[in-house]
């Protein structure tokens, strides 16, 4: 995508101004949109994001700059910026390029290159429209999606690093609006993966839609919830964002560097109940999560978090294993050529347990049962997190009552850990989209349904 | 009356698609930008950035399409208008999606809006240095984990194949700085931001005593019995939750039948001492806007008149759907469709004085967190985490946090309790609004 003279260029440059490091990041970003509402297109987008990052390093300071163009004086003028205040005589010396392509283990083959496959993606909304519709006379509105991207990253740095990586992502979800006259509820479902369109061929729209009919069904008929601070049982799947959310990020070099992290000095000690075990995985096949390797050029890999309990290691890219002296773990990920790389979660996730469903339901007296969680944020400083329950019910006296709205659960990340107690066997894995310091990147978050033993509800009741 | 051959880029654009037998618009946005984040008094992020983007909407046979483009080669924007056209062939039939007539030409004043100041890159490493400098040397102060400096220099283009142009440039100086403060066990992570048109009118001093002021007012915060409180919302949150909630004034959620407003115009919606416009010519604001996204020129718009629902914020297409007079709310990026957004949302004064709106107690909050995921725009429902401070009569009693606030958006608007007599600039200065002190509240501690 970018004629290596003109890579090589930049980076001879960065390194002939002092730096340690330096890295040319091309992006050619391939993306088609559709959106639909009710059984009609509403909105079909696409086009091509193109891109080159150029990333310079002294230490561990990070120098960072972007730009559209491609040619050797454009990309030699922002090294000259950023190094402006840092040049120095050479420290380092750059490397030839050894080029290769990256394994593709998670091969597409109905990729949005070949063709964006419009009408067969619209008719997949449509069905799952109609089967939304046929859940209930109740339902009163549809939105549909579905995004495919086609993402050619080509990156070069002064090791003499050069490979082309390409990644295909795609995404299908429909949200239903429940009317009854006076009220509105909405309920959703989505599905993705690195793949390419062929994800089709492992779909249903008929559970699309109707599980999105179900979920805005239940939340218009819910209740206030009840507030205050309760055990809570936390649905499989995306109910794995508390674990995303409340640890993952704190478990980043990102936050761990800057002692931002609560966890930054905890290496080895127990930090969770010992039914905890916690795993980011970039390896796992056609995951939407996955990758071949990072946006440094590593090839990723599984990392063990927390095991029995005890936290035994973090996420690293290049610089924040160069600031805390930790290997890295094929974690550098990005947006887009717009931003530098950071670590960041691939696949994260709590192991599967052994307990049942019902045995955690029994054990509660009065508390929440939270079976979707929505979206949630962290401050890594205090390790203050909040999630909102996107479907929830009330348990009372060893039984699941009546569905609840508007619940919000907040704690913090190291209390949540140590008030697992139980984890159940229903493994699963759900797509999501986790924006942190380098932008928005595709991550997928992971549990069987467990129970947390005493957490903060917010409620309207 | 572009530089850099984006007039001639979108000559030729537009030619393209009058010559496939459509009609369309071309938004092209600009921009430059230079971002510094200090660490450890070094600088741990500097970033310098340039990005041209051009985004096309083709209307044929009454379907529109659009397709984006980064690159601006004669190939990419060919293929760019021809992506769009095959888009539009699988788009529904919308007679009233097309390109507003006109051919009037729009521009600001880059004096006005996109000020120079003398201020150089070094001074304003300097300025992020000094700022994390000072704050991390404050007792009980461990960090700075978010803090930045940022200028962006913006520009948007519309053009239209009726011959109709608009350019606007704005510069935007930002800094923030939030520290990380611990005392016995407890962490408190508090900031400020800063917005405005110059660097040289930042008040580096303010950033950094605000700051440290915030960190320590909450770090012995802790929650307070599950109740409902009145409460009152700094100038950030109470603009943000309104942002949150901004779809309610969408004419094209309504069109999609998910706004539930829908069916409200010239009903009452709200108390009556609350009037909300959108004021987009309010050149104090960083907001502010000559012209929407179809190039149309913009005028202030009363949303709610006296707590009546006085008209939902339009584009061409909705404004023709529910045949009723163009608003001049169209938004739309170059990788967007046309859609409808407000510009700057004003809220008018209330006829109460700071003492008579702060009498008695309340909670006033200054942080919330969840705010996209913890709210459903079509229900109203939402459930946020929040800190801030128990007060009775304008006083500060406590510091508050690990609490949630949960309510039904739409129902708070029947029930707000007082309005006060003084407007007041969110930080980001995208609104201007009077105080609203929002009645019986469920609060979880």
């Amino acid at each position: 995508m970018l004629d290596t003279r003109v890579a090589q260029s930049a980076i001879d440059h960065a390194i002939a101004l002092g730096a340690d490091f330096a890295e040319v990041f091309v992006e050619r970003n391939q993306i088609n949109n559709i959106a639909t509402l009710s059984s009609q297109v509403r909105d079909i987008a696409s086009g091509i994001d193109f891109g080159v990052g150029v990333r310079v390093v002294y230490g561990t300071n990070v120098l960072y700059g972007y730009t559209n163009r491609t040619d050797q004086e454009e990309l030699k003028r922002i090294v000259s910026e950023l190094a402006a205040k840092d040049r120095r005589d050479p420290a380092a010396v750059s490397q030839a390029f050894d080029f290769r392509v990256a394994a593709d283990a998670h091969r597409a083959e109905r990729t949005l290159s070949k063709d964006a496959e419009v009408g067969d993606k619209v008719a997949y909304l449509v069905a799952a429209d109609r089967a939304a519709r046929k859940a209930s006379n109740l339902i009163s509105q549809t939105q549909g999606a579905c995004t495919q991207r086609q993402q050619g990253v080509e990156i070069f740095n002064s090791e003499g690093l050069h490979i082309r990586d390409t990644r295909h992502y795609v995404r299908a979800s429909l949200r239903a609006v429940a009317s009854n006259g006076t009220e509105q509820a909405t309920g959703s479902r989505n599905d993705g993966g690195l793949l390419g369109w062929e994800i089709v061929e492992t779909l249903d729209p008929a559970e699309c839609g109707s599980e999105a009919a179900r979920q805005a069904l239940v939340n218009l008929s819910a209740k206030p919830c009840p507030s205050g601070r309760m055990p809570v049982v936390i649905g499989n799947g995306f109910g794995g964002v508390i674990f995303h959310e409340a640890c993952g990020h704190l478990l980043e070099t990102t936050s761990v560097a800057k002692q931002a992290s609560v966890f930054h000095d905890r290496l080895g000690e127990v930090v969770a109940n010992p039914v905890v075990n916690a795993v980011d995985d970039g390896t796992l096949l056609r995951e939407w999560g996955s990758i071949n390797v990072d946006d440094e050029g590593m090839a990723t890999e599984r990392t063990q978090l927390i095991k029995d309990g005890v936290l035994v290691n973090f996420l690293a890219d290049r610089v924040g294993a160069a600031q805390t002296g930790l290997p890295r773990t094929g974690s550098g990920r990005r947006q887009s050529y717009q931003y530098a790389p950071a670590s960041r979660m691939r696949n994260t996730f709590i192991e599967s347990g052994d307990d049942s469903f019902d045995d955690m339901i029994a054990s509660i007296d009065r508390g929440l049962y939270a079976s979707h969680m929505g979206g949630g944020s962290v401050q890594p400083g205090t390790g203050e997190f909040n999630f909102a329950v996107v479907e929830g019910y009330y348990v009372e006296d060893g039984k699941v009552r009546y569905p609840v709205k508007a619940a919000t659960l907040i704690s913090t990340g190291p209390d949540v850990l140590r008030r697992i107690s139980m984890v159940g066997r229903d493994f699963a894995l759900a797509t999501g989209m986790c924006g942190s310091v380098s932008g928005m990147v595709p991550t997928t978050v992971g549990q069987a349904t467990l129970k947390v033993d005493d957490i903060l509800v917010g409620g309207n009741a | 009356m572009a530089a850099n051959g984006i007039e001639s880029n979108a000559r030729h654009v537009l030619d393209r698609v009058v010559n496939a037998g459509a009609a369309g618009d071309l938004v092209v946005r600009e921009a430059a930008s230079l971002s510094l984040k200090a660490h450890a008094g070094l600088l741990e992020e500097h970033k310098v950035t340039s990005t041209r983007v051009y985004g096309v909407r083709a209307v044929k046979d009454d379907r529109a399409g659009i397709a984006y483009s980064e690159a601006d080669d004669a190939a990419a924007l060919d293929s760019m208008v021809d992506q769009a056209l095959v888009n539009a062939a699988f788009a529904r039939v919308d007679p009233n999606e097309g390109v507003a007539p006109g051919d009037t030409a729009l521009t600001t004043d880059d004096a006005i809006l996109s000020p120079t100041d003398a201020t150089t890159v070094e001074a304003k490493i300097d300025t992020a240095l000094h700022i994390e400098r000072e704050l991390t040397a404050r007792d009980k102060v461990r960090n700075l984990p978010y803090n930045g400096v940022q200028d962006i220099t913006a520009t948007r283009y519309v053009f239209s194949t009726t011959g109709r142009t608009a350019r606007s440039q704005g510069r935007v100086c930002s800094v923030h700085a939030y520290a990380l403060a611990s005392d016995a066990g407890k962490d408190a992570l508090e900031g400020v931001q800063w917005h405005g048109r110059r660097f040289d009118e930042i008040d580096t001093e303010w950033i950094i005593e605000e700051t440290y002021r915030r960190c320590l007012a909450m770090l012995q915060g802790e929650a307070i019995p599950s109740r409902h409180y009145d409460v009152l919302f700094d100038a950030e949150h109470q603009a943000d939750l309104f942002a949150v909630f901004a779809d309610m004034f969408s004419a094209k959620t309504a069109r999609d039948g998910i706004n539930p407003l829908r069916d409200k115009v010239g009903e009452q919606v709200a108390v009556e001492a609350l009037t909300i416009r959108d004021a987009p010519l309010d050149a104090d604001g960083l907001r502010y806007a000559l012209f929407d996204d179809e190039g149309l020129s913009t005028a202030t718009t009363d949303l709610i008149d006296a707590g009546v629902l006085n008209t939902l914020a339009h584009n061409s297409a909705t404004a023709a759907h529910f045949d009723v007079p163009n608003t001049g709310n169209a938004e739309r990026s170059p990788r967007s469709s046309l859609g409808v957004g407000l510009h700057q949302l004003e809220i008018a004064p209330g006829d109460v004085t700071e003492s008579s709106l702060t009498s008695g107690e309340y909670l006033e909050i200054v942080d919330l967190a969840g705010l996209h995921s913890g709210a459903n725009t079509v229900s109203g429902d939402f459930s946020f985490g929040a800190a801030g401070f128990l007060c009775r009569d304008g006083q500060r009693l406590r510091p508050v946090r690990n609490i949630t606030v949960a309510g039904n958006f739409y129902e708070m608007l029947t029930k707000i309790a007082a309005i006060g007599d003084t407007q007041h600039w969110n930080p980001e200065r995208s609104a201007l609004m009077a105080r609203i002190r929002f009645a019986d509240v469920a609060i979880s501690g």
